[in-house]
């Protein structure tokens, strides 16, 4: 390899560092972009450091000694040893106590996640620089691995899609600015970079004329997408936010219990955002969410009801503008009036929102492409106190007899009103007579003794209620509000499993919105009380064997919601944002009039040099007009060495143009002699006429697209020497 | 070892005819100088073949007033071109007045007398008096074959006349003529029972000049006209030495060197001091006696200024026995590119500044 033979001769090292600095920008760059995704800051930086250093260490000691006696396989292995002892070495520092004590936890933390990715980048660009140095296949490796940076962090954005993970794209949005320009410049970027490892490869390094035409053609399309936009994305259905359809009504099967669709993959995936627009906290922990609710026995379980006289305070479906809850509804002194907007990401059937809605007013989307819907919700929401439910009645005055009869209907099944009984029984006797009290117990029954797992045995039993309750106990909310209601209903109280989502008040996390997610998705039982209405009651086991904690997606949430405001607020959050001492905006339109500044000015001084010669006293129509020949050979890619003399560039350029050679002997007359050789007069030599000749004469030889490439290039005039 | 020159003279005589009563008595002298070099150049030529580069190296030198040391090997054609060199320039009449001869060959060996080179003064019987009798240095054209051979005290003798242009034998110092020239030859690669010569005479010589074996077609022309050549041998002595003497001043008068080039080489030169590949860098002396070999080699391209072609042609020849690389380096060519590199372009670029 040309590359190893240079390189031993030790002086062509520093020939070597402008290309090795170059490629180990560019890696460093892609390591860089693949580390933000998957750790702090710290972390990026030491991956940027560490694959500098790899770069420079592995292109400057491979040829040497006493690298150059190892094999490959053995400085592979040596720097894989490093690599799993830093692995080693950073878990030891996260997890020592120690450490954590002297320094801060978060300091610690740092130190470990920085040796971890340091070793990490450091190794792995050693490996990849090793084999791109001794193998034909290395240097291929090392430019998939740039490519896979680009593609993972762009195709993060593909369709539009946000915040997967925190990306470019949010960080532009969070700054109003359109993040397609800023991906576009990375695009970009990314061919410039790749055809810039290509070359250094290849070891053609003298293209950068080529490589200033790419990089012009780039800006241009960026100049394009600034001015006239893109064409916008098809968006797909999901929005690229969620996975599968997580309707959670529509596409529950006929059997709440065998929803086993439960994937834990899509958990996270975001269902709608909630704009608080009063301030409430709930109660008891968890906002409530109610979609729709099973009332009716249908002789097997629970489904929703079929009669237009129950469960009047849902609402089935959405309108184009308001609608009311038919239903009145009681307890208005210890509800508190909550508007609330609500953005929908995935469609679902039934409107919902934070229990108990009065009303849902349809609102103008402010981003079609982001919501399915959005509507306001005005709710009482429930700020109960212990006094409050204590000695209630049960059961609505207005309701039938038919339909006291369905909300206590129950599968023909002695056990549950024996459990319930059974639990009531040891009630203080105040309380012996209340049904918040029974209901309570029932739940605490529940709490103590239920274990919450997604995997369970009830599915396909007849009566999966009773499977679990009467059984191991092990299920989920299904099972729990199921069973619960079950047992209410068997005590005489009216009650009914409530469908929707619940979200821990700590997930707002101080801001006005909330993000409900795919794993909120919910089903607890209520009781109807007379002066309260539908109060939740909501088993919560103590005991579970899984994980339904998420991250708090606190950003995401941020942005979902500052889309869903309106346009007012979103512009008062960004006047908001830290640190606009330049808006993004100004520096970039900066940055493109600097950009067209500079090309106008290329082209003006590429111009003026050509033309000026024409006009110019005669006393330097020697500087000029040669200096405008040559402005036209490096134009067309034809360029002096350096160090090369003006006879022997003349020489080699004579065949092409054999009136070159007439003009720089002329021109070295003038510049060095006195002006006039032995056998032309200075006065008589016609410059514009012999550099006309010139131009007719490479006009002949040069292709057309070297022509069109030559009178397009704005700096060309800067390689003329 | 030496490069392809390029040669623009066809040019220049094509359209030499053109010239009018505008062109002045400078130019014109320098036209007559140049005819003057071709003209020996051809001379030469027609007796040594295939080694144009080496003949036009040795013409400047003589022109410029320096002396040549070649490295080469036996049978190569020293002696020839020293010999048609030497023949083709003196004059008949010449002869007679000074008493110098064209052309004496001077082998070194270990036993050679300075006084062997020099000449000695001998009794004369009939006048009672001692007569300067001169040695084979009083010659226009002398080969010394060999330098090496022989033993410091030669060499030094050797090299004061060719400094000095005098010799001193008994406190009497004898001019040489103007026109003196020295080739000397050393064999690079029989080392054996030589004397080699130090870094600062070696400095009195202008070019040292390897030569390599000439190409394959210039050898077979070389056998097929060796008789025509023989018997050609004593024509045409065609240059006089006032001729030479005249082109020499002409030349000096009328070839510019402008100041590029001459801060051009002191650059070059100061690169290679500094640079940590070389021991000893070259003279300051190195650059004055190139002056007027640059001057001669830009009359014979028919130019009448100094250009960086003149430099890049001349300079491995002035430096390559002139700077000490140091040791374990071994490749002069490549240090004096690198070092001339940067001078050589800011010498190009000036042509486009005022």
């Amino acid at each position: 390899m040309l590359n190893i033979e240079t390189e031993t001769q030790g002086q062509s090292s520093r020939s070597q560092f402008l290309p090795t600095s170059l490629r180990a920008s560019i890696i460093a760059a892609s390591y860089w972009i693949l580390s933000l995704s998957l750790t702090n800051l710290s972390g990026s930086v030491a991956s940027f450091v560490g694959c500098l250093l790899g770069c420079y260490l592995v292109d400057h000691f491979i040829n040497r000694q006493p690298l150059n006696r190892y094999k490959t396989v053995f400085i592979i292995a040596v720097c894989s040893l490093f690599l799993v002892s830093g692995l080693l070495l950073s878990d030891l520092i996260v997890a020592s106590t120690m450490l954590a004590g002297l320094v801060s936890p978060m300091n610690s933390y740092n130190a470990g996640e920085f040796i971890k990715w340091f070793l990490i980048s450091a190794a792995i660009t050693s490996i990849l620089r090793t084999c791109a140095h001794r193998t034909r296949f290395g240097a291929v490796l090392e430019i998939l691995f740039v490519t896979t940076a680009f593609i993972i962090t762009l195709s993060a954005h593909r369709n539009g899609m946000i915040h997967r993970p925190y990306f470019i794209g949010d960080f532009a949005l969070m700054r109003g600015v359109d993040p397609a320009s800023i991906l576009m410049a990375m695009g970009s970027g990314a061919v410039l970079c790749l055809a810039a490892l290509l070359m250094v490869e290849s070891n053609h390094r003298r293209l950068p004329y080529h490589f200033s035409i790419l990089a012009l053609l780039c800006f241009s399309l960026l100049g394009y997408v600034q001015f006239f936009g893109l064409p916008s994305p098809q968006y797909t259905d999901d929005l690229g936010l969620t996975g599968a359809e997580q309707g959670n009504n529509a596409s529950q099967s006929d059997n709440p219990f065998r929803d086993s669709e439960n994937n834990p993959e899509n958990l996270e995936a975001p269902v709608a955002i909630v704009l608080f627009r009063d301030d409430y906290e709930p109660v008891n922990g968890s906002y409530y969410f109610r979609e729709t609710a099973y009332s009716q026995y249908n002789g097997s379980l629970l489904d929703t009801t079929n009669r237009d006289d129950m469960d009047q305070d849902l609402v089935s479906h959405f309108t184009n503008t308001r609608v009311a809850v038919s239903e009145a509804l009681p307890g208005q002194d210890s509800r508190s009036k909550v508007r609330t907007s609500i953005g929908m990401l995935t469609p679902h059937r039934s409107p919902f929102g934070l229990e108990s809605p009065l009303e849902f007013i349809n609102t103008p989307n402010p981003n079609n492409l982001r919501f399915k819907r959005t509507y306001d919700v005005v709710s009482m929401a429930p700020v109960f106190s212990f006094d409050d439910l204590i000695g209630q009645e049960t059961g609505a005055e207005f309701w039938s007899e038919e339909v006291w009869d369905e909300y206590l209907q129950l599968p023909d099944d002695p056990r549950y009103r024996e459990l319930a009984t059974d639990l009531i029984a040891n009630l203080k006797p105040e309380y012996a007579d209340d049904p918040f009290a029974w209901a309570y117990s029932i739940k605490t029954h529940l709490d103590e003794n239920g274990i919450y797992s997604l995997k369970n045995d009830h599915a396909y039993e007849a009566d999966p209620a009773a499977s679990f309750l009467f059984g191991d106990l092990t299920g989920y909310c299904m099972h729990f509000a199921f069973s619960a209601t079950y047992m209410f209903r068997s005590l005489g109280i009216p009650a009914r499993v409530g469908i929707g989502y619940s979200v821990p008040a700590s997930n707002r996390a101080g801001g006005s919105s909330l993000l409900i997610q795919a794993i909120h998705g919910h089903a607890w039982p209520e009781v109807y009380f007379r002066d309260l209405g539908w109060v939740i009651i909501d088993p919560a086991p103590q005991q579970t064997l899984v994980d339904m904690t998420t991250d708090p997606q606190n950003s995401l949430q941020q942005l979902l919601g500052d889309m869903l405001r309106n346009e007012a607020s979103f512009d008062e959050f960004l006047n908001s944002q830290p640190n606009p001492l330049i808006p993004l905006e100004t520096i970039l339109t900066f940055l493109s009039l600097l950009a067209a500044a500079v090309l106008a000015t290329a082209y003006g001084v590429k111009y003026y040099r050509l033309w000026v010669p024409q006009y110019s006293a005669r006393e330097n129509q020697y500087r000029l007009s040669y200096r405008a020949v040559l402005d036209r050979l490096s134009s067309s890619g034809i360029r002096r060495n350096t160090g090369e003399s003006r006879e022997a560039f003349a020489s080699r350029v004579g065949d092409m143009a054999p009136s070159f050679k007439t003009i720089t002997q002329q021109h070295l007359y003038c510049a060095l002699g006195t002006g006039n050789s032995l056998n032309v007069q200075e006065e008589t030599f016609n410059w514009n006429s012999v550099s006309h000749e010139i131009q007719q004469q490479l006009g002949k030889q040069l292709p057309l697209w070297k022509k069109v490439l030559a009178a397009i290039n704005p700096f060309s005039w800067l390689t003329t020497r | 070892m030496v490069p392809d020159s390029i040669t623009d003279n066809s040019q220049l005589t094509a359209a030499a005819g053109s010239g009018d009563d505008i062109v002045d008595q400078e130019s014109s002298d320098l036209e007559k100088a140049a005819a003057i070099l071709n003209r020996l150049g051809d001379c030469v030529r027609q007796q040594v073949l295939g080694r144009d580069n080496v003949i036009e190296l040795v013409i400047i030198a003589l022109v410029a007033d320096g002396h040549v040391l070649l490295e080469d090997f036996p049978g190569s054609g020293k002696t020839t071109l020293a010999k048609a060199l030497g023949e083709a320039i003196v004059s008949h009449n010449s002869i007679g007045e000074s008493g110098i001869v064209p052309f004496r060959r001077i082998q070194f060996t270990p036993d050679l007398l300075p006084s062997d080179v020099t000449g000695v003064p001998v009794f004369d019987s009939n006048s009672n008096a001692f007569h300067f009798r001169h040695g084979p240095i009083f010659a226009h054209v002398v080969l010394a074959d060999e330098i090496n051979r022989t033993s410091p005290k030669v060499q030094s003798a050797m090299l004061e006349a060719m400094g000095e242009k005098q010799v001193t034998v008994d406190n009497v110092t004898y001019p040489l003529d103007p026109l003196f020239f020295v080739i000397a030859t050393q064999n690079p690669l029989d080392l054996v029972g030589t004397y080699p010569l130090p870094t600062p005479q070696l400095d009195r010589f202008l070019f040292k000049i390897t030569m390599d074996h000439i190409d394959r077609e210039a050898e077979l022309d070389v056998l097929e006209t060796w008789q025509q050549r023989r018997d050609q041998c004593n024509q045409t002595h065609s240059i006089t030495r006032d001729e030479i003497l005249f082109a020499r001043k002409a030349i000096d008068s009328s070839v510019l060197i402008g100041s590029s080039n001459k801060s051009a080489l002191v650059d070059i030169s100061r690169n290679l001091r500094e640079d940590d590949r070389v021991l000893q860098g070259n003279s300051t002396r190195s650059m004055v006696l190139m002056m007027p070999a640059l001057q001669t080699l830009a009359a014979m391209r028919g130019r009448n200024y100094v250009s960086a072609q003149d430099i890049e042609m001349l300079l491995p020849f002035v430096l390559k026995h002139r700077v000490e690389l140091a040791p374990g380096v071994s490749d002069f060519n490549k240090v004096l590119s690198d070092c001339m590199r940067g001078p050589m372009e800011q010498l190009a670029r000036g042509t486009l500044h005022k």
